[in-house]
């Protein structure tokens, strides 16, 4: 297999300039994204740069402290997005909550892949525990927020059920139960329609980082089983622990439902 | 069984003016009562202070004289039926949100069959309501039925019908009457229907009680 080739910086400025045909589109059909396009742009190279600089400094010196305390960094700003994205107001309980959730379904997630599965000698090594753990959190995000956001929403907008339910004799968890099976259903439908359709549809970005830089298909195929695995149980189990996690806050005493946790109370 | 509403103050948040002032109701078993008042006088909002779904700005609610807070609400809440204005059982067909009521533990053992159930729903009028029916397609009427229907399998000890007889007609009315009254239970319901008002044997008109 060949080694990648690297990109210069001056090649990758000129890899911009094919961004005149989506900016032209979008002016032509006057869509006013053209700003949050270029925020989104410099955004991104910012980030990445930044993320590329930082990288490079935990391969190299492959600390497991510093390793941990990169994914916690990496789970709290997962935790704050999930909040915020949810529609959700940044209470203590809710950010404690939904910060244990993540990372546990992560840490679980991460625990049984690189120590049952790929046998490393060493589970804290960067090289793995480092991309493999930012591919389940970026999942675990997504399905968290769609997760998080219908669970809460819909026991909004449908809170005269839930109530029915609770003064015909049922605990908070059969009161709920609805609500959560519907969270569930669409924060993984994302990702069982992704696993249906890989390798026909798509190449995922892992797998062709792997034939990039070297690595044989058939390499990159068996991480990218073990990542689709490792990304459908981890978004699975992390929203239904940060629904759990998060019951505690999001009812009184009386197992009323607290809008107040809601940004947008009135929907 | 003794329910008792004492000197009840409620406003919703946000409103100045409170909707329950020093409101007063003593409730006992073989009590079956009618709550009128005017639209919004707070005949609805009775029932979900005593749910616990509000809390009264002032007064007490109480079951044989305990205060209906934490286990003793939760434990009242299992005593209870209550049929909403508008029934929302959710999305599902109707087999499978009429029996989602009946895989709750407190009432698993009142769980009837198919059979059975059908039988009431067609003594309610229900002949044509497929079990594969889609709970969210029924009508106003349907879903009033279903949902007395639904109160009465469930038999508990305090009935909450809220406009139960709004959307029947004469002949369907008889029948709910003789479905749900009980000399066992309390049976609080709010109602303009003056064919149910009259039919009930307390009456008691909001703000001003002459029980």
């Amino acid at each position: 297999m060949n080694t990648i080739i690297d990109i210069s910086w001056l090649q990758l400025a000129l890899g911009l300039l094919i961004l005149v045909i989506p900016i032209y589109i979008l002016r032509r059909f006057k869509t006013k994204l053209i700003g949050s396009t270029v925020i989104a742009v410099v955004r991104m190279i910012v980030q990445l740069i930044f993320v590329g600089y930082y990288l490079e400094y935990l391969f190299k010196y492959d600390n497991p402290w510093v390793n941990l305390g990169w994914i916690l960094i990496m789970v709290l700003v997962a935790d704050f997005s999930t909040i915020d994205r949810s529609e959700l107001k940044r209470d203590k309980g809710l950010l404690v909550s939904i910060f244990i959730a993540t990372f546990l379904g992560v840490f679980i997630i991460d625990l049984f892949f690189l120590q049952f599965v790929i046998q490393l000698p060493n589970i804290m090594e960067a090289q793995y525990l480092i991309p493999i753990t930012g591919m389940i959190l970026g999942n675990c995000l997504r399905g968290n927020v769609i997760g998080i956001n219908d669970f809460y929403y819909n026991l909004y907008r449908h809170q005269e059920r839930y109530r029915f339910f609770m003064a015909s004799g049922a605990t908070k968890s059969e009161g709920l139960f609805p609500f959560f099976r519907s969270a569930l259903i669409k924060s993984i439908n994302p990702t069982l329609a992704a696993m249906a359709t890989i390798g026909l549809v798509s190449l995922p970005g892992m797998m062709t980082g792997q034939m990039l830089s070297g690595s044989s298909p058939l390499i990159a195929i068996k991480y990218q089983i073990m990542i689709m695995i490792a990304i459908f149980a981890g978004t699975l189990l992390s929203v239904y622990l940060g629904i759990k996690f998060s019951l505690n806050v999001g009812f009184d005493r009386q197992n009323n439902f607290r809008t107040t946790i809601l940004k947008k109370e009135k929907e | 069984m003794t329910l008792s509403f004492s000197n009840i103050d409620f406003a919703y948040p946000g409103q100045a003016t409170p909707i329950l002032r020093n409101f007063s109701l003593t409730a006992e078993t073989g009590d079956i009562i009618a709550l009128q008042g005017a639209s919004g006088s707070g005949k609805t909002t009775l029932f979900r202070l005593l749910l616990g779904f509000e809390k009264p700005t002032n007064g007490t609610i109480t079951l044989d004289g305990k205060e209906l807070v934490n286990e003793e609400l939760f434990q009242f809440r299992n005593r209870t039926a209550w049929l909403p204005q508008d029934l929302d059982l959710g999305e599902g067909s109707l087999e499978e949100v009429f029996f989602y009521l009946f895989d709750f533990k407190n009432n698993k053992h009142k769980k009837p069959s198919k059979e059975k159930a059908y039988e009431i729903f067609e003594f309610l009028g229900l002949k044509d309501t497929q079990w594969n029916t889609g709970f969210r397609s029924l009508s106003t009427g349907q879903r009033q039925r279903i949902g007395i229907a639904l109160c009465y399998f469930l038999d508990k000890e305090v009935l909450l019908l809220d406009e139960p007889t709004s959307a029947l007609d004469e002949a369907s009315k008889e029948k709910v009457k003789e479905l749900l009254f009980d000399k066992n239970k309390i049976i609080l319901s709010a109602s303009h229907d003056p064919w149910w008002t009259t039919r009930c044997n307390k009456i008691v008109k909001i703000n001003s009680p002459v029980v």
